[in-house]
């Protein structure tokens, strides 16, 4: 293992003999070689896994995106829980053939069905719709634009005026990539690492193996941690001030046996208070838009797990943050979110962008 | 892999330089092991000293507090020649105390906790010579007695017989709480006995206390049932105090009622079964 | 048989297990052994249904006697649903004397008092407990026997558990309880869970609680895998004194099956890093909820482990000491008055 470690470091990152080795290792690697710049960089010792992310913030801007983004896009975006993957760099993707990509990835589902795969509605071939569309208004600076996929379909047992219902949505974006990485990519990739679903396994694994196909790219399961959790609570706590987060709640895992859960629900008001008096007050009067620091969001998560500790002397520390939640929007440790208010709809998906880059093997 | 890469001199190099790093860190690892070793030894070394100081020291304090409660005026130097009378003295006071504390505690099983800061006390019952369930009390003792937690069945009226005994009367309290515990589980005994040893009798009611209990039992003459109904208003005994006799068709032998009757107020429920059916009252 | 009857037979049968079914209909006793042999167990519910209707109708049973099959059920299957524990206050001289018949007598005397139409069945379960159906109706419509509440208590206790009540019916029975049992008040004992039983015994104290005492053998202590004899010599005593403190706060052996634990905290931040907080008057509010598949026992390895420092704070404690899991804290304020627990500092 020591050796491995050793070698990773003296060879370039696209090694394939190292990636085997040490998988999670080199994809960290390849990242931070890529993000030199000093603001947004990544902890320089890899055993400080605390600072993976980035270890300071804008804080969320309330971002009416209402009038960038298609209402009906939005509404889909808001009320649905999406489970999250990570995907590399798509090769020879093109925004301009998307038409094509739908007929193809059509053409594929019901390819896959008939050689008695998977999917779960028998002898409904011509039932599935695939559907791409570009979900403008999203993208900042270099980032390529939000990808859109639909798959529709009829019931079995219906008539055939009845419309087709939407049974799968999925969506690939990249919100604030990181500048350096993105434009250190060769000629002929596109960088949207993001990938959100939301519909039946199958169906994801079909769109997922026709995306590998098609771009040559490979997807993988994307855990949000510890740290983009606290970070998560932090960035909603601060939008208190403009829309009400109502609750922020935390839900712990002890290991114990039996395990147990501890759900801890602070008021708004308090959980705003408590995080007001943890920023650094010289940054706040410097800059009122705000950084945040990673050391106020720590101070943050610290304080909450005191004041628990100091009522039921059980250290929340030796269990682990499973989700956290407001009324703004949520998250959860296996890769599953919810962003409830259009507003904070960028900040979050940049939070999940970073998450996603880091993840990544390539 | 590592034959693969050890082609070439440069690939010889390479293989000796890990070799080489590999020895070195082995060493530091071995150097460091004797470091830590050496460490714990006298850690361990100083852990005994200091036990056998804070020992010595808590002798010492005691030695004082005893002292100090005696209303001794006088300051003890630590190299005192009057330790061996302090000892005395301490130890007589020690013996006092334990003679105050059997006034107050009266031979119950007694064990402190929480460093000297509570009680448990422990009140065993026993039915004719049985020993049955085992109960518990534990008790703060500062800043007043109250009861911290127990094992008592709710149903035992713990709060009611706190009132009725003041705070600083330990054992009237700890004896009715224990005649209290004693007779339930006697009448719960005796309920189990009836259930084992008289099938001819049938238990038609009783009560998570054993308070109420009422028996089907049948006379001789044509197996009239009769309903015996006993009453255990008085719980700190485990005798009946009233006993009912209901039947539907005519009225009973009043004699041989009235003497059934006074069987079962006078002996356990299970032993007054017995005499009444050798006196034919009952099957 | 009317609608109602049916409908509730078909519930019924539907709930009870398969392989209960034919032990459940002989223990009603409102179908004949012949009957009964003629039914084949092996169909579907569906036809058994169908066919359990017909002889019903047979035997022109009625919608009471259906409601006894569902008690029996209910009796041996309690945990289906969530039960609350009450608690009665201040007895009559009279309640200790309280027996079933008088008991049975009052309740379905006051309950009708108090409101037409209600469908009262009690029954004595095997261990003393009662076991009460109410089927509620009002001023104009019949009892509605689909949705009952289901009462237990065990004669001069001073608990019942309640399940399946709405708030609007809540003082009818509460008042029918207390007259009854002749006792002057009844309350909400802060209790709750889907185990019926795990209730009882906490309440009734039954279940292993560890005293230190003179004679107590030692906890079957965990075998810690520790490699080193050195270290494990040097933590065995303070793992062996956890140990015995978690078992005393919270028992030995298997534990009653609570689900969870909620706390309204209402408490004073207080963090010497965090001065502002401190400084801050209002308490800060917080609700926390502690859930398990046995609650008890996971605290118990909590403080065993280390997870949780021992002594173990009286907030965790209560569960089992007050037999309760909902708690409402606030900081003790000189004059209150408290229904609250004060965190320890």
């Amino acid at each position: 293992m020591d050796r491995a470690t050793t070698s990773a470091a003296s060879t370039p990152h696209r090694s394939a003999l190292v990636k085997r080795r040490s998988k999670s290792k080199s994809h960290r690697q390849s990242y931070r070689s890529c993000s030199g710049g000093a603001a947004s960089r990544i902890g320089l010792t890899p055993a400080l896994t605390a600072r993976r992310l980035n270890t300071s913030r804008k804080a969320p801007k309330s971002l009416n995106i209402t009038e960038r983004v298609n209402a009906e896009h939005l509404a889909l975006l808001v009320k649905t829980k999406w489970k999250l993957c990570y995907a590399t760099p798509l090769y020879q993707f093109r925004h301009t053939m998307l038409k094509s990509y739908a007929r193809q990835l059509s053409a594929f589902i019901v390819a896959e069905k008939q050689r008695g795969l998977a999917v779960e509605v028998e002898g409904a071939q011509n039932h599935f719709r695939a559907s791409f569309s570009v979900l403008q208004g999203l993208a900042e600076a270099d980032d390529p634009e939000t990808i859109l996929i639909q798959i529709h379909s009829k019931p079995l047992f219906s008539s055939s005026e009845e419309p087709q219902r939407c049974v799968w949505s999925g969506w690939l974006s990249c919100i604030n990539g990181n500048l350096d990485y993105l434009h250190s990519l060769p000629q002929g990739f596109t960088c949207l690492p993001l990938f959100g679903s939301s519909g039946t396994e199958v169906l994801t694994t079909l769109v997922k193996s026709w995306c590998q196909k098609t771009f040559d790219c490979s997807f993988g399961p994307l855990e949000i941690n510890y740290t983009s959790l606290q970070w998560f609570m932090a960035l909603l706590t601060n939008c208190h001030t403009e829309s009400n987060i109502q609750h922020l709640k935390m839900i712990w895992s002890i290991p114990v046996e039996p395990p147990l859960q501890v759900a801890f629900t602070v008021s708004p008001q308090d959980a705003w208070e408590l995080w007001s008096s943890v920023r650094t007050a010289t940054r706040d009067l410097a800059d009122p838009g705000g950084c945040i620091d990673f050391e106020e969001v720590e101070r943050f998560t610290q304080g909450l797990k005191s004041h628990f500790y100091r009522h039921f002397r059980l250290d929340l520390s030796a269990g682990s943050l499973k989700e956290v939640s407001t009324a703004l929007g949520g998250a959860s440790i296996n890769g599953r979110v919810k962003i409830s208010n259009s507003r904070y709809m960028i900040t979050t998906l940049a939070l999940l962008t970073e998450c996603a880059l880091l993840k990544m093997p390539i | 892999m590592e034959r693969a890469s050890t082609k070439g001199v440069l690939g010889h190099l390479s293989l000796l330089e890990t070799q080489m790093r590999s020895c070195r860190g082995k060493h530091q690892q071995l150097n460091r092991t004797e470091q830590l070793k050496a460490k714990v030894e006298a850690l361990c070394v100083q852990k005994e000293q200091l036990k056998v100081e804070l020992h010595t020291l808590q002798r010492l304090q005691k030695v004082r507090s005893t002292l100090d409660g005696n209303g001794a005026d006088d300051e003890m130097d630590d190299d005192s020649e009057n330790a061996d009378i302090l000892q005395l003295m301490a130890k007589c006071a020690r013996l006092k105390d334990l003679l105050h504390a059997h006034h107050l505690i009266g031979g119950y099983d007694v064990v402190k906790t929480r460093q000297d800061k509570g009680l448990c006390i422990t009140l065993t019952t026993a039915y004719e010579g049985i020993y049955l369930d085992t109960y518990h009390l534990e008790m703060d003792l500062s800043p007043k007695l109250r009861i911290s937690r127990h094992d008592i069945p709710p149903f035992i009226p713990l709060n009611s017989l706190v009132e009725t005994t003041t705070q600083t009367a330990l054992r009237p309290f700890l004896d009715f709480l224990s005649q209290h515990l004693n007779a339930f589980t006697g009448r719960k005994q005796q309920l189990k006995l009836v259930k084992e040893q008289h099938k001819s009798v049938e238990v038609m009611e009783s009560n998570v206390l054993c308070s109420v209990l009422v028996l089907l039992v049948r006379v001789p003459e044509r197996k009239l049932p009769v309903l015996c109904i006993l009453d255990y208003t008085d719980h700190s005994r485990s005798l009946p105090t009233g006993v009912k006799f209901e039947c539907d068709d005519e009225p009973p032998n009043f004699e041989q009622w009235k003497k059934s009757c006074r069987i079962l107020l006078e002996r356990p429920v299970h032993k007054a079964l017995i005499t009444m059916k050798s006196l034919g009252c009952i099957v | 048989m009317n609608d109602p009857g049916k409908c509730l037979l078909k519930r019924v049968i539907r709930r009870i297990p398969a392989n209960m079914l034919k032990t459940t209909l002989s223990h009603w006793g409102r179908v004949s052994d012949a009957q009964l042999q003629s039914v084949d167990f092996t169909t579907s519910k569906w036809a058994l249904t169908e066919k359990l209707l017909n002889i019903c109708e047979e035997n022109e049973l009625t919608v009471k006697h259906v409601t006894e099959l569902e008690m029996i059920h209910v009796i041996d299957y309690p945990n289906l649903g969530m039960w609350y524990a009450f608690q009665l206050f201040d007895p009559d001289d009279a309640a200790p004397s309280v027996d079933m018949t008088q008991f049975k007598e009052q309740f379905k005397f006051h309950l009708s008092k108090l409101m037409r139409n209600v469908s009262v069945k009690i029954k004595k379960h095997t261990d003393e407990a009662i076991w009460i159906r109410v089927a509620w109706g009002d001023g104009f419509s019949r009892p509605n026997h689909m949705k009952p509440t289901y009462v237990v208590h065990h004669l001069q206790s001073s608990y019942v558990f309640v399940t399946r009540l709405t708030s609007k019916l809540k003082p009818l029975l509460s008042q029918a309880l207390v007259l009854s049992t002749r006792y002057q008040g009844i309350k909400d004992a802060n209790l709750s869970g889907r185990n019926l039983a795990a209730l009882r015994n906490l309440l009734m104290r039954q279940y292993q609680q560890v005293f230190s005492t003179k004679f107590s053998t030692p906890l079957a202590e965990k075998s810690e895998n520790i490699s080193n004899p050195q270290i494990e010599r040097e933590q065995a005593e303070s793992a062996t004194k956890r140990h015995q403190m978690a078992c005393e706060a919270f028992g030995d052996g298997v534990l009653p099956q609570l689900q969870s634990a909620v706390y309204k905290l209402e408490t004073k931040f207080r963090d010497h890093n965090n001065k502002t907080m401190t400084d801050r008057e209002e308490p800060f509010k917080c609700i926390v909820k502690f859930t398990s598949t046995n609650l008890l026992e996971s605290l118990r390895h909590c403080a065993s482990s280390g997870i949780a420092s021992t002594p173990v704070t009286p907030l965790l404690s209560s569960v089992p000491v007050k037999g309760r899991n909902y708690f409402v804290i606030t900081d003790n304020v000189p004059g209150s008055s408290s229904q609250t627990n004060r965190p320890q500092k």
